[in-house]
């Protein structure tokens, strides 16, 4: 893709983004930035704000302070109207799929094609057929969500989330629930994307073979804040032993585990 | 709360006119509003149609009860007739829509908040009250009169047919003394009420949806919440409204 259509170097840029619940800091001076047709992965423990990470980037939730930039567009102060204008530029797929139970696999990945545009009905039809097929489920369109498994529900978000060609796409959990060929297909479409249309990615996930597989940038979040970032090869040689103990998936180590109740409540009431 | 509540009432309205859905550019549009008008409207038909045949022959029996201490057996057309119309229809009538089709709301837009639906469509740009409210609330308002006008026949037709059965009155002459005892205001003041709660259980159900958070149990609370708010924004507004027709019209 041409640099030239970018405002900016970054598809996606935070800037000290911070966020409390009650006295609770679950965001804490978080700063990244995404080039064009790059690959962020976000990892991080359950519980470390990576979800609430997200919500903040796609304008879900306002920040106590900080900022996002989508291509150059600041979006925390934006109102419903205009942040509707940027979000028609990004696609998501969410940790459940997401997807719409009263309408059929076909008209969920039409949806975001017939309500952006005046597209006639029979050309959305070939879109939506080019998406299922992208996720390797052509012939799916007449299925309702609740007749398929989770896995395929979460590939038909996938579809839903491209249905606009996107410039840029956040995906939470892309992986989790599928079986390692389906997630070698999410992985390898995303790369695809990424490489032939210059799309950019953010994937939240916990599944590390994904990750490396996939990454071109990596940011681990604990306790609210950004402890290491950089490429996949500079996260593998970082010596941080939480970040090892995380992609090593070792029970022992530094990240705490058990808890008594009372320490809990005191980390959850404490700033 | 209540700021909450006029926030998205006042937006759902402000869609209605300004967008007008219902001639939008795209004509499904209009299909989902009358998928919501079979499902809060048709479907409800025939529930509405029995409570409101039940409560006719109440009416008619318990104010043959009383009239008849007073040898005026004939005046349970007149009671049948002008309480049905102006009481008894709409508020029946309501009272079932609240129960099937306004709880249906709030658990349907409930789940949706729950499952990230409604977060999905707002990240697609979709605006959820333009998508999810509006046809909703449309159907509600439009359908709650129509359905009044089929429960108050019913009820009418339930009187009649106890009185000139159990009761022995004559059939010609009780619809006669029935529309002697009413006017087109009585009519036209049911329907008014019915008009307005339809608007009333449209948001509040609408209302309690969305802001479910917190999974199934979250989805049941509301779904609770939001029929006992209903019921008695009902009342409530029976009781306003009775008491302004009586002193204005």
């Amino acid at each position: 893709m041409s640099e030239t259509k970018h405002k900016s170097p970054y598809a996606l840029e935070v800037r000290g983004l911070t966020r409390s619940f009650g006295k609770r800091k679950v965001l804490d001076n978080v700063s990244f930035q995404v080039k064009h047709g790059e690959i962020l992965i976000i990892m991080g423990g359950s519980g470390c704000g990576m979800s609430t990470l997200l919500r903040h980037i796609i304008g879900s939730l306002k920040p106590d302070a900080g900022e996002v930039y989508i291509d150059g567009t600041e979006i925390t102060k934006l109102n419903d109207l205009e942040l509707a204008k940027v979000r028609k530029r990004f696609g998501m797929l969410f940790q459940t799929g997401a997807l719409f139970n009263s309408l059929t696999v076909g008209e969920n990945v039409a949806l975001p094609i017939l309500e952006s545009s005046d597209v006639a009905p029979h050309i959305a039809e070939l879109v939506v057929k080019l998406k299922l097929e992208l996720v390797g489920l052509t012939g799916f369109e007449h299925l309702k969500p609740a007749q398929i498994s989770g896995g395929m529900k979460k590939r038909v978000g996938m579809a839903r989330a491209l249905a606009l060609d996107p410039d840029l796409l956040f995906c939470d959990e892309p992986t989790a629930g599928l079986d390692p060929v389906m997630t070698a297909v999410i992985d390898t479409l995303t790369v695809d994307l990424t490489k032939k249309l210059g799309l950019s990615a953010v994937v939240v996930t916990h599944d590390m073979t994904s990750a490396f597989r996939i990454a071109t940038q990596m940011i681990f979040l604990f306790e609210g804040k950004v402890i290491a970032a950089g490429t996949p090869e500079e996260i593998k040689a970082n010596p941080n032993p939480i970040l090892q103990q995380f992609i090593n998936g070792d029970a022992d180590g530094p990240i705490p585990l058990k808890l008594s109740k009372d320490d809990y409540l005191k980390r959850l009431l404490q700033a | 709360m209540l700021r909450a509540y006029t926030e998205l009432s006042l937006q759902a309205f402000a869609s209605i006119f300004a967008h007008s859905p219902l001639f939008g550019q795209r004509g499904w549009r209009l299909s989902a509003l009358f998928d919501q008008m079979v499902a809060i409207g048709v479907a409800s038909m025939p529930t509405v149609g029995l409570a409101n045949f039940l409560l006719g022959i109440v009416l008619a029996i318990q104010g043959a009860g009383q009239f008849e201490k007073l040898g005026a057996t004939d005046m349970v057309a007149n009671l049948v007739a002008f309480s049905v119309l102006r009481e008894i229809g709409p508020l029946i009538t309501a009272v079932i829509v609240i129960g099937r089709s306004g709880s249906a709301i709030t658990a349907e837009l409930g789940t949706m908040k729950v499952a990230e639906e409604i977060e999905a469509l707002n990240v697609m740009g979709i605006d959820p009250v333009k998508y999810l409210v509006v046809p909703r609330l449309l159907a509600m308002i439009l359908m709650m009169p129509v359905l009044t006008v089929l429960g108050e026949g019913v009820g009418l037709f339930a009187g009649w047919l106890i009185s000139v059965t159990a009761l022995h009155l004559n059939p010609i002459f009780y619809v006669s003394n029935s529309i002697d005892a009413v006017e087109q205001k009585d009519l036209f003041s049911g329907l008014l009420k019915a008009l307005f709660f339809g608007a009333a259980v449209g948001t509040v159900a609408c209302y309690y949806g969305m802001q479910v958070e917190g999974g199934a149990e979250g989805v049941g609370k509301a779904t609770t919440k939001s029929v006992v708010t209903c019921l008695t924004t009902m009342l409530a507004m029976d009781a306003l409204l009775t008491t302004l027709i009586y002193f204005v019209l």
